[in-house]
């Protein structure tokens, strides 16, 4: 596992609740500690120092340069804001907030956050401030800090200012690999997402795929040819023999062609178990489309399925039997 | 030394069935942060996609290890996700008591969740339907009630053809279920929003005879008045030819449900496929 043990849980986080001036240097380099006094922000102020194997939670997340500055720039921003706002009533400065509280508004940030990026929503810095942050507007770069540094833990996210000038952040991902995730839930096991990948592209070219297409659409996924994969193993090997064994697709020489190329074609354990309609859906699914976006495809599909129905009417919509191995 | 290090060791592997003990915060790996990040993005997702999920997190970043039961993993992601009043909550569809999760914000007590994209007026729709949701007899509310009370939104003025699709959305979002032209919670709106619902409606909210938790769907004794889960009568009533209210004993006149057998859902899947590739080899 990635896990750096060189955390550091330091007692003086209560008083970093109140301290919002952590020196930052814009140009840090990545692969830095962060500063003691945020690594034991999440476990609350009052858990007492622990050692590595009884740590609540993992190491501090990679740094990037940019996180540094920005909540900075933010809070230049915003208490300008402020300064032109604040009519002639003059009022004593707001008592700083305790830190629980501070604690609190950082976890209403840090959901509110989540909450925009499930939904895909745009999130921006002033919305936080008006919907979240509130009166403490002028702790925001701590509260900001604090929920980044919990983002970054517990959910392995980072919150990224993408454009400081139109004060936009988002989540970025922090974990790797990334793009198998979406995979992953469209289908029963990750192989069948694969086998389902290159059989939507032969379907969709309609004739064979060159293996240089294959590997352009792998590609998206993460998959070389030459890199072992921590899911697939050898990515190269599973297509072009364990599921040419299996029947589910067809490896064959491009005739004519030199230097020698190969293509895949459905295997005919494909034909008799994979319907055009999964096809068709599984396309949806993966690219968000709706299947008529692949008008004569999706015809096709309907073809078949009016075709299975009545040559079988008992049967209902087959299911995939694609081998769970 | 070897002994302290060994003893420690035990002592962070709290087993999940110690009970009365301060809960122990577990550790957060890639994998539970790659599962929460899954889940956060799915909103809501039935137990076998649960299990998938897990399955894929471990798959792709500690193939080693041996899978945790779900419970224990769940518990052991909740440990840490106590300090941040947010947790991953277990619930199940009313209609054939399927189990579904989702994470849930424990400090919301309002519809906030929703507030970050709904304006003020479709929000307000949204209170409407679910005020009559809670108050109608069946856990349904029809379209044309909840649209007759367009005029009473606050905010901007609605139409009644806006409204529909703002009822779609809520569709689409996972907050209503539609069913031939009525609405009812879904799940992941139960889930969510169970404790601010039970807050804001104590006298016109229904409750489980058997779960003691919110209740929309269910069948009611027509005796005495108590009510329960459809899955809820499901279980109690299990193999009971003569089914009775826990409460009255009267002949409890509602059709039995059959209790979800994630199972025979697996075996329905793959026996239909194999007669299929059967039936076409024979030619």
């Amino acid at each position: 596992m990635s896990e750096q043990s060189k955390d550091v849980c330091d007692p003086s986080s209560a008083a970093e609740a109140s301290d919002s001036e952590v020196n930052s240097s814009p140009g840090v380099p990545g692969g830095l500690s962060p500063p003691a006094s945020q690594a034991a922000i999440l476990a609350g102020p009052e858990t007492p120092p622990l050692g590595p194997t009884d740590a609540p939670l993992a190491s501090p997340p990679p740094q990037a340069p940019s996180e540094e500055g920005d909540p900075k720039a933010l809070q230049q921003a915003s208490e300008e804001g402020r300064a032109h706002q604040a009519p002639s009533v003059a009022q004593p400065g707001p008592a700083p907030p305790a830190p629980a509280q501070l604690v609190q508004k950082a976890h209403e940030l840090m959901w509110y956050v989540l909450v925009k990026d499930q939904k895909r929503m745009i999130i921006w810095f002033p919305d936080m401030v008006k919907d979240v942050i509130g009166s403490y507007k002028k702790w925001c770069r701590s509260i900001l800090r604090r929920t980044s540094l919990i983002l970054a833990r517990v959910f392995g996210l980072h919150l990224r200012l993408t454009s400081l000038h139109t004060m936009e952040f988002s989540l970025v991902k922090a974990l790797e690999p990334e793009e198998l995730d979406r995979v992953a839930l469209s289908n029963r096991m990750p192989m069948t997402g694969l086998l389902l990948m290159i059989l939507s592209l032969i379907y969709v070219k309609g004739r064979g795929a060159r293996e240089s297409a294959v590997w352009n659409v792998l590609r998206i996924l993460g998959l070389r040819p030459w890199k072992k994969h921590s899911t697939f193993g050898d990515v190269r090997k599973l297509i072009t023999e364990e599921f040419v064994q299996q029947n589910y697709l067809k490896y064959q020489r491009v005739p004519h062609a030199e230097p020698p190329e190969y293509e895949f074609f459905w295997g005919s354990r494909a034909s008799r178990e994979i319907t055009k309609m999964q096809i068709m859906e599984f396309l949806a699914r993966v690219f968000k489309k709706d299947p008529q976006a692949w008008p004569s495809r999706y015809r096709e599909a309907l073809e078949e399925a009016r075709a299975l129905r009545e040559a079988d009417p008992s049967s209902h919509c087959p299911r995939s039997s694609v081998s769970e191995d | 030394m070897e002994e302290g290090r060994a003893e420690r060791r035990r002592r962070t592997e709290a087993p999940s069935h110690t009970q009365g003990g301060p809960r122990r915060a577990g550790v957060m790996t890639d994998v539970h942060r790659r599962f929460l990040q899954l889940l956060m993005t799915h909103g809501v997702l039935e137990e076998g996609d649960v299990r998938r999920l897990q399955n894929h997190c471990y798959r792709v970043h500690d193939r080693s290890a041996a899978v945790e039961e779900l419970e224990d993993f769940i518990n052991n992601i909740n440990s840490v996700l106590e300090s941040l009043y947010i947790e991953i909550k277990k619930g199940a569809t009313e209609d054939d008591g399927r189990p579904v999760y989702a994470l849930v914000n424990l400090a919301t007590t309002s519809v906030s969740k929703m507030a970050s994209d709904f304006a003020e007026n479709e929000l307000d729709l949204f209170r409407k339907a679910l005020e009559l949701i809670i108050d109608s007899e069946t856990g349904f509310a029809s379209s044309t009630n909840i649209l007759n009370l367009v005029d009473q939104l606050k905010g901007k003025k609605m139409r009644k053809k806006e409204a529909e699709q703002v009822l779609q959305k809520f569709v689409q979002n996972k907050w209503l279920i539609e069913k031939e032209g009525e609405f009812t919670l879904h799940s992941r709106a139960i889930l969510e929003m169970e404790q601010y619902i039970r807050e804001t409606y104590p006298d016109a909210v229904k409750i489980c005879n058997i779960c003691h938790s919110l209740l929309i769907q269910g069948q009611s004794c027509e005796t005495c008045g108590i009510r329960m889960h459809l899955p809820c009568v499901a279980k109690y009533f299990q193999s009971n030819s003569e089914p009775r209210c826990p409460h009255c004993n009267d002949y409890w006149p509602h059709e039995i449900p059959e209790v979800f057998d994630p199972e025979k859902e697996r075996e329905a899947g793959t026996s239909r496929a194999t007669k299929r590739s059967l039936r076409s080899r024979q030619h």
